[in-house]
């Protein structure tokens, strides 16, 4: 039951054999595979922190440009308001300075009108008293005539006189 | 078997082999070659069915392989996979009606022993050098005869123990075929349940010594 002969060289041999069979037709290839896998693994997870990373770059950059872009039009928006409150003031101001020069000019052709009446008054008088004068001097001056002479004139003066103005 | 204990030989070359033996060994090596084809015939990176379970007995063999050996003994998975792999089947077929255990013969488990000892051996030189010489007279030099029997007690208490129990276990079977009539096929059953439970163990027994010794050999000493 337990003799011993050449059955045992023989099982060795059976079973390098079956080590060397079953390493090239079931451990390399499953060996291989299980690298690969793991090697696939590896990169996946690396690959999903590298985008996460990436992913949480580019929200802080467009957390920044969006920030920026408030603070511009922020800016912006102040500066365009000030400078229409500006215009609206120098707008404000030149109509005030236009008001101011039309009414001075009023005032100036009013002036210049009422001189030239006035100088054309003096001359009129003028030549109405040389010619009183002359009336005087041609006619016998005595005092009573004298006297009703210029009241008369006078009263002509003032009839033919344009109303009140003061001379 | 049909007469325990006695076994057909036939003559080769001047050599007596088993036959029976040799046929249940090439068997059982067509049947792990088979299954480890059927597995690894279309490898998939998303694995499935039989290469599930055959990726899942190679990882965990590797797993054995690399606490126990390190990593210098990465090489060796092959052989403990293909020991454990031919071993489970080997025991298994003897449950076969009509079929026997390889391992039910003295020359298989004592030819595997031998083979994994002298592996042992082997790679100790060549690995260690004299330090794996050195080692067999420590502490002091008269150990060296404790350490020899040591050495010669491994192969054969791994032969023996798988031996018996496979042995033991068709023995029994065909025993209880014999002395329990056919309608009555609870012990029988149970028998053959405890003997699918035992052929799991001794080969897992058989396969991690052979790792251990095979540690002793390539791993790194510590000092």
């Amino acid at each position: 039951m337990i003799d011993i002969n050449a059955t045992l060289i023989a099982q060795m041999l059976n079973f390098l054999l079956l080590v060397v069979l079953l390493r090239i037709f079931a451990y390399k290839p499953i060996v291989k595979v299980l690298k690969e896998r793991e090697d696939r693994i590896a990169n996946s997870i690396k690959k999903a922190d590298d985008d996460a990373a990436a992913a949480q770059a580019t929200l802080k950059e467009y957390q920044d440009q969006l920030a920026g872009a408030r603070l511009k039009a922020q800016d912006i928006m102040d500066k365009a308001e000030k400078r229409a409150n500006e215009e609206h003031e120098t707008s404000i101001q030149a109509t005030k300075t236009e008001i101011q020069q039309m009414k001075e000019a009023a005032q100036q052709e009013i002036q210049r009108e009422r001189a030239q009446a006035v100088e054309k008054l003096k001359g009129e008088v003028v030549a109405l008293s040389v010619a009183a004068a002359e009336k005087i001097v041609s006619k016998k001056i005595n005092a009573a005539e004298n006297e009703v002479l210029i009241k008369e004139f006078i009263d002509q003066l003032d009839k033919d006189k344009i109303g009140d103005l003061p001379c | 078997m049909h007469e325990i204990g006695v076994r057909e030989t036939v003559q080769f070359a001047g050599l007596t082999f088993n036959w029976e033996t040799l046929v249940m060994t090439w068997l059982s090596m067509a049947i792990v070659l088979f299954i480890a084809v059927l597995a690894t015939r279309n490898l998939k990176l998303v694995p499935t069915g039989a290469q599930n379970i055959v990726e899942a007995l190679i990882v965990w063999l590797r797993e054995q392989v690399a606490t126990n050996l390190g990593p210098k003994g990465e090489f060796l998975c092959p052989l403990i996979v293909t020991l454990f792999l031919f071993l489970i089947v080997a025991n298994w077929l003897g449950l076969v009606p009509t079929m026997a255990s390889p391992t039910n013969d003295l020359n298989t488990t004592l030819g595997l022993a031998l083979l994994i000892v002298l592996i042992v051996h082997v790679l100790g030189l060549y690995m260690k050098g004299m330090h794996y010489v050195k080692h067999f007279f420590q502490p002091f030099p008269i150990f060296v005869v404790i350490n020899v029997i040591e050495e010669v007690a491994k192969p054969i208490t791994l032969a023996f123990r798988l031996f018996g129990n496979i042995l033991a276990g068709e023995i029994l079977i065909i025993i209880l075929l014999k002395l329990v009539p056919i309608w009555m096929p609870i012990p029988s059953v149970a028998w053959l349940a405890f003997s699918l439970f035992i052929g799991g163990v001794q080969a897992f027994i058989f396969t991690s010594l052979s790792m251990a010794y095979l540690a002793n050999a390539v791993k790194e000493s510590e000092e």
